[in-house]
């Protein structure tokens, strides 16, 4: 169902991830991610995999959980893959049929993108398990707070979509009560073609879409009676200070990012 | 007595979108409440409880006549902040009044508001979850818990502003026995331990049995207005206004009627299991 949706969750904890810096952490999450797109072969990216593995063992998140978070677009790594097989007719071919062919050069290429791939929702999936969503956009705030001239307008959004988050787990569960409710009145969801079955969904949504509009309204009440008032004047419980955690993780991602860039000068090859 | 809200003859409508002019959702109001004290509000649905609420920390604002809290008009735009700091407001559906997607933080999120000094509000994040019994929980996320903890940690995001006094509107209402008990005995700690006063807004006349004040308010006026025990011997007066009194003080003045002597105002099954048993000793 659709509550198995695993990314973007938090799962609380106390493992040196944890304890990095929030806004530290979305610059290196950033940096790692431009690095993958950097690799040129197997060697450089070997040592990514290896530093993902060294981040997901020191997040003390279980592999299974990690796991889940790539299934949903198991699909589009195995079309990505498919689809690079074909694109390249270097090194020998292994198989041919009319104007199919695979080569090894094809192979190879499907394989690294498709660990690319991985690595790339891995990695951003660490994110969102280690830190909590309002922590991520408290960071960002942070992070965009000196650009001074729309200051506001970084804290409006940070506010909106820590409220957003807030809400997915609330609307699913609303979503599914509401499915249920109209499923127990005889509606009948899951047959028909595509026009007939995105028509049975109004009858869900129009209850969703007003319901929220109710809570929407509810929560500006509930936010101004704690004397909400935009950003201004607003002090942070947490505070966000660098340790000595932020500087080891900065010297790790730099560390890796010389030893791909070496790798990349020294093989010139995919493999 | 000090006076901490005042309603001096208080008109309010809402806006509607037609020409037609609104009926008054609070005519002509004049209501004191005591520091301290623990005033149960009752009412049919649509008599203006909730409007009642809203009116005290300047959600909305009187068309006529002052709102006073603190000796702070409501009116006043300066005093805004000062007035929602006063008087806090829990309302009926915790699901919609929490903010921050873990206890803690949500808990923070009023003090933060206030500009509070980060250790401070640390402090006062603990202290407040302590006190509703939820500090266990600090690092949840609040769609996880029950009605009853996700409303106690509401109160807590309300008492970490310290506030003077607790508003809260049918705050048990989406609650289950359990969760609407362990509200009610989070409500009368603050109440009795740390002399918060509390205007408790509800449907269920057995919490309002044990408020110091019970004010019943039927189309947008306050009909009643007295001891639990004075509000409830007027049944007649309550059923005709669509409320119900507590089972047992029904049956203890139908019997009074009988002319059998117990008492007329008894509220408590305790108290009416003593006043038979005194009765049966008596005759016996
Ligand atoms: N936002 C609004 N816009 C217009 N009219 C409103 C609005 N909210 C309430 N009213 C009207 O004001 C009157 C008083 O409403 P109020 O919400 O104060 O009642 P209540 O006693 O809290 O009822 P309930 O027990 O159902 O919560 C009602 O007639 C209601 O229809
Ligand atoms: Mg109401």
């Amino acid at each position: 169902m659709i509550s198995d949706i695993t990314i973007g969750q938090y799962f609380p904890g106390n493992s040196i991830l944890h304890k990095i810096d929030p806004r530290m952490k979305i610059v290196l999450t950033f940096a790692f991610i431009i690095i993958i797109f950097l690799c040129k072969n197997f060697y450089a990216l070997g040592v990514m995999v290896l530093m993902l593995a060294i981040m997901v063992a020191s997040s003390k998140i279980s592999i299974k959980v990690i796991l889940r978070g790539v299934k949903p677009i198991l699909f589009i790594i195995v079309f990505t893959a498919i689809l690079n097989i074909f694109y390249t007719d270097k090194g020998e071919t292994w198989f041919e049929y009319k104007f199919l062919k695979i080569t090894s050069g094809g192979v190879y290429i499907a394989i690294f993108m498709a660990i690319r791939i991985i690595c790339l929702i891995i990695a951003s999936s660490l994110l969102t398990y280690t830190t909590s969503p309002t922590m991520i956009t408290d960071g960002l705030e942070r992070l965009l707070s000196p650009l001074e001239f729309m200051k506001n307008s970084v804290h409006t959004v940070a506010m909106m979509m820590t409220i957003a988050l807030r809400f997915i787990p609330t609307l699913i569960e609303e979503f599914e009560k509401i499915t249920n409710a109209q499923k127990a009145r005889g509606a009948d969801l899951d047959s028909g073609g595509l026009i007939q079955r995105s028509k049975a969904l109004v009858p869900i949504f129009i209850p969703l879409f007003i319901t929220s509009f109710r809570r929407a309204y509810e929560l500006a009440f509930a936010m101004e009676c704690r004397c909400y008032n935009g950003g201004e004047g607003r002090t942070r419980m947490k505070q966000m200070k660098l340790t000595k955690v932020d500087f080891v993780a900065l010297f790790f991602i730099v560390a890796m990012c010389v030893a791909v860039i070496m790798l990349n000068m020294n093989f010139t090859h995919l493999l | 007595m000090d006076t901490i809200i005042k309603f001096e003859n208080v008109d309010f409508r809402y806006e509607g979108n037609s020409d037609l002019s609104e009926p008054l959702a609070i005519s002509g109001l004049n209501l004191e409440i005591n520091r301290g004290d623990f005033v149960a509000v009752l009412g049919h649905n649509g008599s203006g409880k909730s409007t009642l609420a809203k009116l005290t920390n300047a959600i909305l604002l009187p068309e006529k006549g002052r709102v006073l809290i603190n000796g702070m008009d409501t009116a006043n735009e300066e005093e805004k902040f000062n007035i929602r700091q006063t008087v806090g407001m829990v309302f009926q559906n915790p699901d919609n009044q929490i903010v921050a997607t873990i206890v803690e933080e949500d808990v923070a999120f009023g003090p933060e508001n206030l500009g509070i000094e980060p250790l401070e509000i640390r402090k006062r994040v603990d202290d407040a979850l302590k006190t509703v019994g939820m500090y266990d929980y600090r690092l949840h996320e609040p769609h996880k818990l029950s009605g009853g903890q996700k409303q106690r940690v509401a109160i807590a995001g309300i008492i970490a502003m310290q506030p003077e006094c607790i508003v809260l509107d049918e705050a048990t209402a989406m609650l289950d026995p359990r969760g609407r008990q362990e509200v009610m005995e989070t409500v009368r700690m603050l109440n009795k331990e740390l002399g918060m006063t509390v205007v408790f807004i509800t449907h269920f006349m057995d919490e309002a049995v044990t408020a110091d004040r019970v004010v019943v308010m039927d189309n947008a006026k306050v009909i009643l207005d007295g001891t639990a025990q004075k509000v409830f011997e007027n049944i007649e007066l309550l059923r005709s206004v669509g409320l119900d009194v507590p089972q047992v003080t029904e049956i203890a003045q139908y019997l009074s009627n009988m002319g059998i002597d117990v008492p007329k105002n008894i509220l408590k099954t305790q108290d009416f299991v003593d006043a038979i048993l005194k009765v049966l000793e008596v005759q016996c």
